[in-house]
């Protein structure tokens, strides 16, 4: 059985540390992930923004790192929500289409595969901290990832859950939106961060590196102390294994 | 209109709404209470999914047998006695209805809300031979004497507040009107009564038209859409070709996600089903109907798999209710008749114009809360991917993005190239990096940093690290336990016999 | 003689427009066929001229079956109209509604009452007991204007042709004897729903509809829902905008 992560550009030159979590926290049921490292990007950006060819320049060397993998995890739903698309981005080349819709149906992003495949809810954490979260876009709507997280952060000792005013909004970050549309992205996560303050939380959780990198970099703007982790931090540390 | 359009970028105009304080607070409430109706009406409701899935699967039919279902209708409704015309485009609708305004010698048109009408400009062709057009809907008498468009498809006056609106009405009035909501709307009741009483034509738009039946089917709750199909005794009905739907039977799954969707409302305070003009016998309704059949582009999206799903939009606003971006800059920033996500996506589609209305597919962060609001299930999300792709295609691409684009493919197209990148960055990074994290306002960091500090890159990458974590991994790793192992190869065996794809949708 | 003129103006004009019409009626025809060949084109399918099998008509089946008990549907109605701002009461049968209706006119100091022609609503009795209002039958005759009547009037009575409880809406054909604009121009509207009219749900005045085919249907069927209302203005909600503004749901039965 190979389970293979998909780290993400994200989550491999910014955030070392989540993937890092995630992989002790698997390790700890006997999953032994292994790393192709010829991945590159999932090409979201170039998709995004119209330029598909370039977007399947990329998406070929997600194909080809993950060819031979049984089970594909990564800490970001947004990522793993390009894969789901990539069927489309492959449509008119049935060779490509074959692989895509392949590895479409063995990706997972990381709580799904925990919780639904490994059937883990309680990985044995405590973090006795006051805690809100963000359920990212992506993850939500494309992936339907919405019961996991819950699963898991109702079974960490101490954790005491506020949820987040608003909580499905977008924080604004969309990729190139923010760049482009500055000013709009700059008053949705501004309205995102004064709904994290309300709930008095110490810590944000979420699931994706990309919305807590925006929002986390709201929060620093504003000088606020509110602790930004991804779940699988929260849960590695919690358990000891950070 | 113009004064809006006139400013030429999305971005702009978004600039100057985020910064109307009003503005962004009065649409944040409105679509809030909206939106909080909407999941209160549905969860009550129940099975919302799957009245969801039916309204989805009877536009999809329809639309997919347009021609059947729209030559029934017209069938139909001509057996009613009703005149049925034809316009392929937005000036041939006003050029009927403007003929037949004057054969009808009418000095003037009560109105009821119809977003064809906003989008053929209809009111202000009328003004030009003389005669006067009036919006009798609440909310769109008042940006009609404003001179504005509506900024929303169901609360078409949503940007303005009631002191403005008291301002608008003392001025019809002739006097100081208070600026109590019951006042103005007491007095809106009283002048728009004289109107309607006095009116030569009534006009409407169509919500559903009854294939089976010939039937038009009005949803409102002011009264105002019956006023105009019951006094005047001409009615002119405008109607998007794609209004469509086989039967009341269908009806009913119509009736149950529009109101819910738009207002939280069980059913509008009024749903009328007009079968043609009135009985010989009969009082009131008018005597001669007209039913004008607008395509202005719609045909344009049958037979494109990526947009045909559009012409199932049952109007309801739910997606702009749901939208954050609409919410921080409200629907005259859109810059066209339809706002929010869907007027993002048909703006665009209906003009077969992408180029020029690029950046409104650009004022999306593809969260795609509109998909998951819409009633009839439209990706729109997917659909401002596609528009931004074909604008791309026609080479209507920013040189700049396109540029980036290409150094984009050249780098994540091999993890080398990516490697070396990442590391020129870290060297990069050391001019602008003070206590971890990014603060400067230059170069491209400019709108971004605007908001937010930018984190920097750590010393070693994931990439860098995994071997020694690996290794660390491989000496400690337990036995998977046996259920699950079974459970990954169940999972792996029912995946080969097409068992596979979980989530998404 | 300026009025004889006049007359045969009026009739010149009205053959000249009947001829007009007839000219728009061919060139409609014409254009429907080019619109449909086009639509079809686009679909790429030749033009399709017989019904098409409908996979997925009208409501879910779990909904067919839903239905509620007489008296649960009572309850629900009236909480549903109430709760829309509307006014419901309860009557044991036509006499006891007249009397309502008195007593509510009277309240109100109605001068004009305007009510379908209905035998009904003629058991109600309104001419002799609100002698001081003046109650007019719609279209009982021809020289009246009848529409300006109904706009004049401060009450209007109608009888609900059916109901449904799970909208709390209610069901109005027009007709000859039945107005359209006497559940509409009014001030206050009082509708009368036999109880053995009241349904449950809204399939089943919608698809009796489809079943009388087109030409059962009359000129307009009105759902109303309860009393006019907007939010147009800072999202505050009016009632009464340009319909009744006070409407009383009375049961009978």
């Amino acid at each position: 059985m190979k389970v293979s992560l998909f780290i993400t550009c994200l989550g491999d030159a910014i955030y070392p540390r989540v993937g890092e979590a995630m992989v002790r926290v698997l390790a700890q049921y006997g999953v032994s992930l292994e790393f192709p490292k010829t991945q590159t990007c999932c090409g979201q950006p170039a998709f995004n923004s119209g330029y598909w060819q370039e977007a399947r320049a990329s998406a070929k060397t997600i194909l080809d790192a993950f060819e031979d993998s049984d089970f594909v995890i990564s800490p970001s739903g947004s990522c793993t929500g390009m894969i789901h698309h990539y069927p489309k981005l492959f449509e008119s080349d049935p060779v490509q289409l074959a692989r895509a819709e392949r590895l479409r149906d063995k990706s997972y992003e990381f709580t799904q595969f925990l919780v639904n495949v490994l059937g883990v809810t309680d990985v044995g954490a405590s973090f006795p901290h006051k805690v809100t979260y963000h359920p990212s876009c992506h993850g939500t709507r494309l992936l339907g990832v919405k019961n996991e997280p819950m699963a898991l952060m109702s079974n960490v000792r101490g954790l005491e859950f506020v949820p987040l005013p608003f909580a499905e909004d977008c924080c604004g970050f969309g990729g190139t939106f923010a760049v482009k549309m500055a000013d709009i992205s700059g008053a949705m996560v501004s309205e995102k961060v004064d709904h994290v303050k309300e709930t008095e939380a110490e810590v944000l959780v979420g699931l994706d590196m990309a919305c807590l990198m925006n929002i986390a970099g709201n929060l620093r703007y504003r000088g606020e102390q509110v602790r930004v982790m991804h779940l699988a931090e929260v849960l590695a540390e919690g358990a000891g294994l950070a | 209109m113009s004064a809006q359009k006139g400013r030429a970028t999305v971005k702009e105009r978004a600039e100057l709404a985020l910064n109307d304080e009003f503005l962004v607070k009065a649409v944040k409430f409105t679509t809030e209470r909206l939106r909080n109706g909407k999941k209160n009406a549905s969860a009550e409701h129940g099975n919302w999914d799957e009245w969801r899935e039916r309204g989805r699967q009877i536009r999809l039919h329809t639309i997919a047998h347009l021609d059947y279902y729209l030559n029934l209708f017209v069938d139909n409704a001509r057996a009613n006695g009703v005149h049925v015309h034809f316009a392929d485009k937005g000036e041939d609708a006003v050029a009927i209805a403007m003929d037949i305004a004057q054969r009808k010698a009418a000095k003037t048109v009560v109105k009821s809300k119809s977003m064809v009408s906003e989008e053929l400009h209809l009111n202000h062709a009328l003004e030009q031979i003389g005669v006067e057009a009036i919006e009798t809907d609440l909310g769109e008498y008042i940006i009609q004497l404003a001179g504005e468009m509506p900024s929303h498809i169901v609360i078409p006056a949503i940007h303005k507040n009631r002191y403005q609106i008291a301002d608008l009405l003392s001025e019809v009035a002739g006097e100081k009107l208070e600026a109590d909501t019951t006042v103005l709307a007491g007095f809106v009741r009283k002048k728009l009564r004289e109107k309607f009483l006095e009116a030569d034509i009534g006009m409407t738009g169509c919500n559903f038209a009854i294939a089976e039946t010939g039937s038009m089917v009005l949803f409102e709750n002011e009264g105002n859409a019956r006023m105009v199909t019951t006094v005047p005794k001409t009615q002119i009905t405008l109607m998007g070709m794609e209004r469509i739907i086989p039967s009341f039977e269908d009806l009913e799954v119509m009736a149950t996600l529009l109101p819910r969707s738009a207002t939280g409302q069980k059913l509008t305070m009024y749903m009328s089903a007009i079968t043609g003009p009135k009985r010989t016998a009969d009082a009131d309704g008018p005597e001669e109907m007209h039913i004008i059949i607008v395509d202005n582009g719609r045909s344009l999206q049958l037979g494109d798999p990526e947009f045909q799903e559009l012409l199932n939009c049952i109007r309801c606003g739910a997606c702009l209710n749901a939208c954050p971006v609409y919410r921080h800059i409200g629907g005259h920033a859109y810059g066209s008749t339809y706002s929010g996500p869907i007027g993002a996506v048909l703006t665009p589609a209906l003009n077969k114009n992408v180029a020029e209305w690029d950046d409104i597919a650009n004022a999306s962060s593809l969260c795609g809360a509109c998909y998951e609001a819409c009633p009839v299930k439209i990706p729109l999300h997917e659909m401002l991917i596609y528009l931004r792709r074909r604008k791309v295609e026609t080479g209507n691409g920013k040189a700049v993005e396109t540029a980036g684009m290409k150094g984009f493919a050249a780098l994540t197209g091999s993890s080398a190239a990516m490697k070396a990148a990442l590391a020129i960055g870290k060297i990069g990074q050391r001019l602008v990096v003070r206590g971890g994290e990014i603060r400067t306002k230059l170069g491209p960091l400019k709108g971004w940093n605007s908001y937010r500090v930018t984190p920097s890159l750590p010393r070693r990458s994931f990439r860098d690290r995994w071997e020694k974590l690996d290794r660390e991994m491989d000496a400690n790793r337990p036995q998977m336990a046996p259920d699950m192992k079974r459970r990954m190869e169940q999972i792996v065996k029912e995946r080969g016999q097409g068992g596979g794809g979980h989530g998404g949708h | 003689m300026a009025d004889i003129k006049q007359q045969a103006g009026l009739a010149g004009g009205e053959a000249e427009h009947a001829d007009w019409l007839a000219e728009m009626e061919r060139a409609s025809r014409a254009k429907q066929e080019t619109f449909m060949n086009g639509i079809a084109a686009r679909l790429r399918h030749p033009r399709m001229t017989s019904k098409p099998a409908q996979p997925a008509r009208g409501a879910p089946d779990f909904w067919r079956t839903f239905d509620w008990t007489p008296e649960e549907r009572v309850e629900r109605f009236e909480a549903n109209w109430r709760s829309v701002g509307g006014h419901t009461a309860r009557a044991k049968d036509l006499a006891d509604a007249g009397r309502f209706i008195a007593e509510r006119a009277q309240e109100l100091s109605a001068r004009i009452i305007v009510r379908q022609d209905q035998e009904e609503l003629a058991s109600l009795a309104l001419e002799s007991s609100v002698p001081e209002a003046e109650v007019s039958v719609w279209n009982a005759d021809e020289d009246v204007s009848w529409k300006a009547r109904a706009a004049e009037a401060d009450i209007g009575v109608v009888l609900a042709d059916q109901a449904l409880a799970y909208t709390g809406t209610v069901v109005v054909r027009s007709a000859s004897n039945k107005g359209r604009s006497v559940s509409l121009l009014p001030t206050v509207l009082f509708i009368l729903i036999p109880v053995e009219r009241l349904g449950t749900r809204l399939g089943e005045a919608l698809i009796p509809m489809d079943e009388g085919g087109r030409e059962a249907l009359p000129a307009g069927v009105h759902f109303i829902t309860g009393p006019s209302r907007s939010s147009d203005i800072e999202n505050d909600l009016t009632i009464g905008v340009h319909g009744p503004g006070v409407v009383y749901a009375v049961i009978i039965g």
